[in-house]
């Protein structure tokens, strides 16, 4: 059973998917539970995963015990093992968290829901795992369209927004479908290994070029890489709390993990440094991308959508720390992936617990919480806390590793917008917290339609205990973050 | 905002124009693509998954698991058409 | 240059094909319109697939010949044979294709039931004006 622990991981919550409307239609009740079971076994296996790769060495899983490249093959190695486990467990946070936000936001639609939520994390684990470049697209497209699903049943706006990011989301695969097929016209196999080994000698021809352009801007889409990033503000904000607490830590980082991939394991590293300017073009990508993120950030009044420019500029620490090309900038890179999913989870569960007990979420929400809600702003205060980047909370050690990265390799204007936007996070966190301190709930004239009389308290436990450990994971992860920097990610560098 | 798609579209295409340039001819027998991994399942098919069909052997045995994928699809489409057009009945 | 056309025309036609869709994604402001350009740009990428698999020469479908009883041991000529993995992955993109316009459409449904009308700029102007 442990030796195959690697298709399991993807195998329960796709066959838990298939039995949970024949769970629904038996009783409605049993569908949450259900779903934490599905995704505590799907954690189980991932840990035992990480720790076979960290004691043997990279993991290869002939699926249908055909060789590759005549068959698809799962190849884990550490940074897919590191990944495997942010993803399922963010998940598994996320759906013990969802249950009072779901029943009161979709009271009608709660066994459908949980269904396609757990077709969605089969679908990022499914990318994660996979050593093949055709089976990536199949489960990109299973988390895509499950993705559509969950955000298109938010708020009032949330189809429209939806739309939108379907005809985005689907030039964005196509773009990847047709990088792929450049690949496979070249050379001939779909096995990332495979490819590896074929392709240095076609280097210089145009095909390889057209296919990485391709590859990159498809995957650029999908990461919401300024300036395309235009579909994810409206389409995590109108989501429902539960989705977008899951899809906008995870899908991102899931794009940059695929775009690490190719840059690093089917194009070798010489290519993007040395051959093409790939990497250099990256930097500035990245750099363009942080001072738009931030500023477009200052200039928000709804929380959840200063949340989302938020992530825009985290996107871009990513995309110019892998630009950078050196071992130190790769490391933070690869921490700052880490760290960002579960800051990012830790601050939209915030969003969501607040959605939970306000019914809104703009920025004027924050008042007077910090008196009703001491839990959930300890925690928001440990999020916000992260992404500024103050030690000894995870963000400051990634961004360390960024700036020291950026001074190895003498790009002065990264560093200077690293710092910037640390800065700008200073501004728009330290407005909240004044908001959430100073003013009181009472003293406000102004009616949320009726939702003055709402009590204000402190969260459900459902919702709380997640939020909360996920604030204490942030403090555990920055404290241990040697530990899982020389045991993980270590080897997950590529050789430049 | 048509002009401007229409300046994406022509550049798109002529990125994709030119990495043609370097292809294979078309129909080359013996360009990469069916020369690496095609003749294993064409001349392995018959003995080792008892199937004449070839594309058949490769969806069902060789590649099945992407086939796995694909119903998952489709599942997924479903199970995403009845969350978001269903309402709920009003008792 | 004739000769340069005809090994690669086949590539062209379809990106120009691909490209038609991938305006009319862009530009329209009809929503069903948009749908519609997302389909011709994944159908035509489904054709530049099945291009590559013909071979020149006189070949046949990727089915080999049954011999009853034996095992087939007489040797294949792979020549012969079209390419079947190209067809093996566009069965899968085609199903995938179908599904996202399902979705889609139930997007453009979900649309229609809110805003009464399924142009763009008149969503947008409801909106404005706050219905």
């Amino acid at each position: 059973m442990i030796t195959q622990a690697p298709v399991l991981i993807v195998v329960i919550p796709l066959l838990a998917a298939f039995f949970c409307p024949l769970i629904g239609l038996w009783r409605k009740g049993l569908c949450y539970s259900w779903v934490v079971i599905t995704l505590l076994l799907c954690v189980l296996a991932s840990i035992d995963t990480l720790f076979a790769v960290i004691r043997n060495g990279t993991i290869h899983y002939h699926l249908g015990g055909w060789l590759p490249p005549f068959g698809i093959e799962y190849v884990i190695d550490h940074l897919n093992a590191m990944m495997l486990i942010v993803v399922s467990i963010i998940s598994l946070t996320v759906a013990i968290y969802s249950k009072p936000t779901v029943e009161r936001e979709l009271p009608k639609k709660v066994v459908y829901f949980y269904t396609v939520f757990l077709l969605q994390v089969t679908g990022f684990l499914g990318i994660v795992i996979t050593g093949d470049l055709f089976n990536l697209y199949v489960f990109l497209e299973i988390a895509s369209l499950a993705g559509y699903a969950l955000i298109a049943v938010g708020e009032d706006g949330a189809p429209l927004a939806t739309f939108r990011y379907i005809v985005m989301g689907t030039i964005g695969a196509c773009f990847y479908l047709l990088g792929i097929g450049y690949i496979y016209i070249a050379t001939g196999s779909l096995n990332m290994a495979d490819v590896q080994q074929l392709l240095p000698k076609l280097y210089d021809s145009k095909v390889i070029l057209t296919a990485i352009a391709f590859l990159l801007a498809g995957l650029a889409i999908k990461m919401a890489l300024f300036p395309v990033h235009v579909w994810l503000p409206d389409a995590y904000t109108k989501a429902p709390s539960a989705s977008s607490a899951l899809i906008a830590s995870l899908m991102t980082k899931i794009s940059l993990y695929v775009m690490i991939r190719v840059l690093f394991t089917v194009f070798k590293p010489q290519l993007s440094t040395k051959l093409l300017p790939v990497t250099d073009i990256m930097v500035w990508a990245g750099f363009v991308a942080i001072c738009g993120g931030a500023i477009m950030a200052l200039a928000q009044t709804d929380f959840k959508r200063m949340l989302c420019y938020i992530v825009v500029a985290e996107v871009g620490y990513i995309v110019g720390g892998v630009g950078l090309a050196n071992a130190t900038a790769m490391k933070g890179a690869i921490l700052h992936i880490l760290n960002d999913a579960v800051m990012t989870a830790g601050l939209f569960t915030v969003a969501g617990i607040i959605m939970y007990k306000t019914g809104h979420h703009d920025l004027s929400d924050f008042k007077g919480l910090f008196k009703k809600m001491p839990f959930t702003m300890s925690a928001f205060v440990i999020g916000a806390l992260s992404i500024i980047g103050v030690p000894p909370t995870c963000g400051f050690f990634s961004k360390w590793y960024l700036i020291q990265g950026a001074v190895i390799a003498e790009h002065w204007a990264f560093i200077a917008a690293l710092l910037g936007s640390s800065l700008i996070n200073v501004i728009l966190f330290f407005r909240i917290i004044e908001i959430g301190y100073v003013f009181n709930v009472s003293n406000t004239g102004h009616v949320h339609n009726g939702s003055n009389t709402t009590i204000i308290d402190e969260a459900p436990l459902s919702m709380l205990i997640p939020t909360v450990s996920i604030a204490v994971a942030i403090i555990l992860i920055g404290l241990y973050n040697q530990t899982i920097l020389s045991n993980i990610i270590a080897y997950a560098v590529p050789k430049f | 905002m048509k002009v401007l798609s229409l300046i994406t579209a022509v550049i798109v295409a002529g990125a994709l124009v030119y990495g043609t340039l370097d292809m294979p001819k078309w129909g080359d027998p013996h360009s990469p693509a069916s020369t690496h991994v095609s003749p294993y399942y064409i001349r392995h098919s018959l003995e080792q998954t008892a199937t004449p069909n070839v594309v058949t052997s490769v969806l069902g045995d060789y590649r099945s698991y992407d086939t796995l994928g694909e119903t998952t699809v489709v599942f997924t489409a479903g199970m995403a058409c009845i969350l978001l057009l269903r309402r709920g009945r009003k008792k | 240059m004739f000769e340069f056309i005809i090994n690669y025309y086949n590539y062209w036609v379809y990106i120009g094909l691909m490209m038609i869709g991938f305006y009319a994604m862009m530009a329209k402001k009809n929503l069903i319109k948009k749908i519609i350009g997302m389909n011709i740009f994944q159908s035509a990428i489904i054709f530049f697939y099945i291009s590559t698999s013909v071979k020149k020469g006189d070949i046949t479908v990727p089915i080999l010949e049954y011999t009853h009883g034996g095992s087939g041991a007489h040797a294949v000529d792979v020549m012969q044979y079209a390419n079947p993995l190209p067809h093996v992955l566009m069965l899968t993109a085609i199903v995938v294709m179908v599904g996202t316009l399902g979705v889609a459409l139930a997007v453009a449904i979900m649309i229609y039931r809110r805003y009464d009308t399924l142009e763009e700029n008149e969503i947008i102007m409801n909106i404005r004006k706050g219905r």
